[in-house]
C-alpha cells in the first residue's frame, strides 16, 4: 500500500500559537495503483483556482486521480447531476476523484457527490473539486460523506465567482475515521455571493479537520458560512472558518456561525473563526456556541416519553435538518438520517 | 457641488505629552548586544544571589535555542545586537520625592505621577530606564502589612525566599524566546505582597519610563495577593521617540490566592519605535478573581496577551481591553485563559480601532481542560476600521476538552455607520462631531472600567479632531 504524507494542509490563513495545534494539519493519503487517464495539465482556467486544503492536497489529487469529470453547463442552461458522482468505496481500491465544473453565464448547476463504504474494510477517498461560476451563474454543490469508521477521507474544494454569481456548498461530513476537508471561495465578481452549510458528526476516535475560507475581493460581495455539529466519544474536531476582506471589497458582508454540541467528557473541540480585514467599508461577524445540549430542552423531550438517546438524536437531527433538506435526493436524505441514527445508537 | 466626506477624520493618539527626552547620563550601561559576559556583568552590578546569576545564564542559553514565533507581526527591525540591555540611572532608589534628581523628577512630574500619588494612590514606584528611582507606600497601607517594594530589594531582603519561590515560575524562560530574554537580563520592577484578608482600598501604581536611546527595559513585576485580600494595581509606561528600535520585554507574574481579587490596569503608551514584547500571567486559586484592564496605544509593534490560569474551583477572570493603532503601528493584542478547574468562568471584552495604516490584531485562546467541568466562557470583540489603508484582524481560538462547558464567542468588524452619522446630523450635530461621538461611544465600555483619571487620559488620547478645512471639495 503506497502512502504519501501531506504535511501542510488546511493551513490557517493567519497563523496563531503553535501549541494550539490549529495552524496546519497533516494527513496520510493513500496512492491508488491504477489511475485514470487525465490531461497532463489542468485547464488553465481551473489551474489558477485556489482550494481550501491547499496546494499539497490539490497536487496529490491531480497526480493520483482515479475518476476525472469535467462538467460544462452551457450559458443560461440548467444542469443537474445527482447520480453519476456517487462512489461506493471498498478497501482495496482508493478513490481519488477530480471534478471540474464550469458554470457558464446565467447557468444553474446542481451537483451531488456522495461517498459511502461498500464494506467494513478500511477505505480511502481523496477528492478535488473546482468550480468556476461565471456571470450570474448559480451553483449548488452537495457533498455527502458516509464512510465507515475505518475510512480515511479528504475533500478539497475551490470556487471562483464572477459578477453576480452565487455558489453554495452543502457538506455532510458524517463518517470516516479521519475526515479532512477544505473549501476556499474567491468572491472576485461584483455582487457575487457564497454560502457554506456544513454538518459534521464525530464519534469513536474520529478526527475531523475542516478549513473554510471566503475571500472577498469584489465589491458588494456576500458570504454566509454555517457549521453545525455534534461530538461523541473521543472524537477530535478542528473547525477553521475565515472571512477575508481584501482592500477594495467595499460594501461586502461576511457572516459565520458555528454551533457545536458536546456529548462526551472525552471529546476535544477546537474552533478558530477568523476575520481578516483590510477594507474599511465592510460588515463582518462571526459567532460560535459550544456546549452541551440544552438541559431544559432535553428534560422536555424526556417528559414526552423519549429515551435520552432518542431525545439527543432528535435534537441533533433538528440541528442538521436545514442542511439535510438541501440534499437533492430524498432517498439519500433518508439514508443520512438512518446513518445518523445508527452512529448514535453505536455511541449510546 | 457636494462636499466629499473625508473618511480619515479621527486624530491619532497624541504622543506629544510623552515624547520628550532627557539628556542621558547613566552611571553605568552595558555594551549593546547579548552575550554571557553582558549577562554576568548585569548580575554582578546588581549584586544578584548566586541562584539568580545561574538562572540568568541558563535563560540566555534557552534564548539562544529558541526561535522567534512564526505568527504575529514582523519583528525584523529588532536586532538584539543593537539593544543595550541595562542602563543604570545616575541615582539610587529614593523613598522621598525631593531626593530624586531634578531631571528625572521633572520627567515624572510632567507625566503627572507625583500628583496622582498625592490624590489617589496608596503607593507609587517609578522606574527610569533599568532601575527603580522612587518607591513609596502610604504609612497606613504599610501598617496593614502590605509590602510594596522594588524587585532588587525584595530579592535580597526578608522576602527573598518568597521571591525565589515565585520568580518566573508562572512564566518560565522556556515559555518563549522573549521570556528567556527577560530571564537573562531582567532588571527593575516591583514586588507586592498583600497579606490575607487585607483590602487595599486605593490603588498602587508603578510607572515605567524608558529614556535611553536604543535601550531595552526588562522590568519584572511580582504580585502575591493572599487569601481573601484585594488589590488594584496600575501600570503605566511611556518613552520618547527615537529613530532606532527600543525594546520592552517585561514580565508580570500575579498570584491570586483563595478568595482573593486582583485588578490589574495598564495604560501602555510607548513611543512608536518601541517593540513591546511583554508577557503577563496570573494564577488564580479557588474562588479568586483576576480582572485585567488594558489600554494599548503606543509602540511600533506589540505582542501582548495577558494570560489567566484558573487553577482553583470557582476562579474567575475578566479581561477588558482597547487597542488603538495609528500610522506605522502593528499592535497584536488579546488575552489567553486556561480553565483548569471546575466551575471557573472567563469573560473577555475587547475593542480595537485602526486608522491611517495602523494594524490591529485581536488574538485570543480559551482552553477548557478535561477536569474543568461546569465552566463558562464568553468572548466578545469588536473592531472599527477608519480607513482602507489600515488593517484589522481577529484571530480567536477555542480549545474545549470536555462536554460540560458553555462557551460563546462573537466578533464584529465594521466602519462608522453612515446611518448613525446621518441620524446624528439630522439632530443638528455636525458630521465631524457625530463621528467623534460614535467613536467615543465605541470606546466607552472600556473607558468606564479605567480609573477616572486614566479614562480622561484615554478619552484625550483618542480625542476626535475633525479636519474640515482639508476636506476635498468637488
Amino acid at each position: 500500500m503506497m502512502e504519501e504524507q501531506l504535511k501542510n494542509i488546511n493551513t490557517l490563513p493567519a497563523l496563531t500559537w503553535n501549541h494550539l495545534g490549529v495552524n496546519r494539519a497533516k494527513f496520510t493519503a493513500q496512492r491508488p495503483e491504477k489511475r485514470a487517464a487525465v490531461p497532463a495539465t489542468m485547464p488553465e482556467a481551473f489551474a489558477k483556482i485556489e482550494t481550501g486544503m491547499g496546494k499539497e492536497a490539490e497536487t496529490f489529487a491531480e497526480q493520483n486521480c482515479t475518476a476525472y469529470h469535467v462538467i460544462e453547463a452551457e450559458e443560461n442552461q440548467e444542469y443537474t447531476n445527482t447520480d453519476s458522482l456517487r462512489y461506493s468505496l471498498t478497501g482495496g481500491d482508493p478513490v481519488v476523484d477530480v471534478t471540474l465544473i464550469h458554470a457558464h453565464a446565467g447557468s444553474r448547476v446542481t451537483v451531488l457527490q456522495s461517498y459511502t463504504s461498500g464494506d467494513d474494510s478500511a477505505c480511502f477517498h481523496g477528492g478535488l473539486t473546482k468550480i468556476i461560476a461565471e456571470k450570474g451563474a448559480q451553483v449548488r454543490l452537495v457533498q455527502v460523506q458516509l464512510l465507515n469508521s475505518a475510512g480515511r477521507h479528504f475533500d478539497d474544494v475551490g470556487f471562483l465567482l464572477d459578477d453576480g454569481a452565487h455558489a453554495e456548498i452543502i457538506q455532510a461530513e458524517l463518517g470516516g475515521q479521519c475526515a479532512y476537508s477544505g473549501c476556499l471561495a474567491l468572491l472576485q465578481g461584483y455582487q457575487s455571493s457564497f454560502g457554506a452549510d456544513t454538518i459534521y458528526l464525530g464519534d469513536g476516535t474520529r478526527k475531523l479537520d475542516l478549513n473554510y475560507v471566503a475571500r472577498h475581493t469584489g465589491k458588494k460581495t456576500a458570504s454566509e458560512m454555517k457549521a453545525s455539529g455534534a461530538l461523541f466519544g473521543q472524537s477530535d474536531k478542528i473547525y477553521r472558518g475565515t472571512i477575508d476582506f481584501i482592500c477594495g471589497a467595499a460594501r461586502s458582508t461576511g457572516h459565520e456561525t458555528e454551533n457545536t454540541l458536546l456529548f462526551s467528557p472525552k471529546v476535544r473541540n477546537r474552533t478558530v473563526p477568523l476575520i481578516l480585514c483590510s477594507e474599511e467599508d465592510v460588515d463582518g461577524q462571526h459567532a460560535a456556541t459550544i456546549g452541551k445540549i440544552n438541559q431544559e430542552r432535553l428534560f422536555y423531550l424526556l417528559s414526552r416519553g423519549l429515551t435520552e438517546a432518542e431525545a439527543k438524536q432528535l435534537v441533533i437531527e433538528a440541528q442538521f435538518a436545514p442542511a439535510i433538506a438541501k440534499v437533492p435526493d430524498e432517498s439519500l436524505q433518508k439514508t443520512i438520517r438512518n446513518y445518523l441514527g445508527r452512529r448514535m445508537q453505536l455511541d449510546g | 457641488m457636494s462636499k466629499v466626506l473625508q473618511k480619515d477624520q479621527i486624530a491619532e493618539v497624541d504622543h506629544s505629552l510623552y515624547d520628550f527626552k532627557d539628556v542621558e547620563h547613566p552611571s553605568f550601561e552595558t555594551n549593546a548586544g547579548l552575550t554571557p559576559e553582558i549577562v554576568e556583568q548585569i548580575s554582578r552590578k546588581k549584586g544578584d544571589p548566586e541562584w539568580m546569576r545561574e538562572f540568568r545564564l541558563k535563560s540566555l542559553d534557552i534564548y539562544n535555542q529558541l526561535s522567534v514565533p512564526e505568527w504575529g507581526p514582523p519583528i525584523d527591525g529588532l536586532d538584539m545586537r543593537n539593544i543595550v540591555a541595562y542602563v543604570r540611572p545616575d541615582t539610587q532608589m529614593h523613598g522621598k520625592w525631593s531626593d530624586v534628581p531634578d531631571d528625572i523628577k521633572n520627567t515624572f512630574e510632567r507625566l503627572g505621577i507625583p500628583e496622582a500619588e498625592r490624590k489617589s494612590l496608596a503607593g507609587v514606584g517609578a522606574q527610569y530606564d533599568s532601575e527603580i528611582v522612587y518607591h513609596n507606600v502610604r504609612k497606613e497601607v504599610a501598617e496593614q502589612g502590605v509590602v510594596y517594594t522594588d524587585m532588587e530589594s525584595a530579592l535580597k531582603g526578608k522576602y527573598a525566599d518568597m521571591v525565589r519561590e515565585h520568580f518566573m515560575k508562572l512564566v518560565p524562560p522556556t515559555d518563549h524566546k522573549f521570556a528567556a530574554l527577560h530571564g537573562a537580563v531582567w532588571s527593575g520592577g516591583s514586588f507586592v505582597y498583600v497579606p490575607p484578608g487585607v483590602s487595599v482600598e486605593i490603588p498602587l501604581q508603578s510607572y515605567f519610563r524608558l529614556n535611553a536611546r536604543g535601550a531595552g527595559q526588562f522590568e519584572h513585576t511580582l504580585i502575591i495577593v493572599d487569601k481573601g485580600a484585594y488589590l488594584h494595581f496600575i501600570e503605566g509606561c511611556s518613552a520618547p521617540k527615537y529613530n532606532v528600535a527600543n525594546l520592552h520585554a517585561g514580565c508580570v507574574e500575579l498570584f491570586v490566592e483563595e478568595g482573593a481579587r486582583l485588578r490589574y490596569s495598564t495604560i501602555e503608551n510607548w513611543s512608536k519605535n518601541m517593540y513591546n514584547l511583554n508577557t503577563k500571567r496570573a494564577l488564580v486559586k479557588k474562588g479568586g478573581t483576576v480582572e485585567w484592564v488594558s489600554g494599548s496605544f503606543g509602540s511600533h509593534t506589540s505582542y501582548l496577551y495577558p494570560m489567566s490560569i484558573l487553577q482553583g474551583e470557582g476562579a474567575r477572570m475578566e479581561f477588558t481591553g482597547i487597542t488603538f493603532a495609528g500610522k506605522g503601528q502593528q499592535l497584536d493584542t488579546g488575552a489567553k485563559v486556561v480553565h483548569a478547574a471546575p466551575h471557573t468562568s472567563s469573560h473577555i471584552v475587547t475593542k480595537s480601532i485602526s486608522k491611517d495604516g495602523g494594524e490591529c490584531t485581536y488574538r485570543s485562546a480559551v482552553t477548557i481542560q478535561k477536569q474543568a467541568s461546569g465552566c463558562k466562557s464568553s468572548v466578545s470583540c469588536e473592531s472599527l476600521m477608519l480607513d482602507s489603508q489600515s488593517r484589522s484582524d481577529t484571530i480567536p481560538a477555542m480549545d474545549i476538552r470536555n462536554d460540560d462547558a458553555d462557551v460563546g464567542h462573537e466578533a464584529k468588524i465594521g466602519r462608522i455607520s453612515d446611518d448613525a452619522v446621518f441620524y446624528l446630523m439630522s439632530r443638528g450635530i455636525r458630521e465631524e462631531d457625530a463621528r467623534a461621538l460614535i467613536v467615543s461611544g465605541f470606546a466607552e465600555p472600556i473607558s468606564k472600567e479605567l480609573p477616572v483619571e486614566y479614562a480622561v487620559e484615554m478619552n484625550n488620547l483618542i480625542k476626535l479632531e475633525m479636519d474640515q478645512e482639508s476636506a476635498p471639495v468637488c
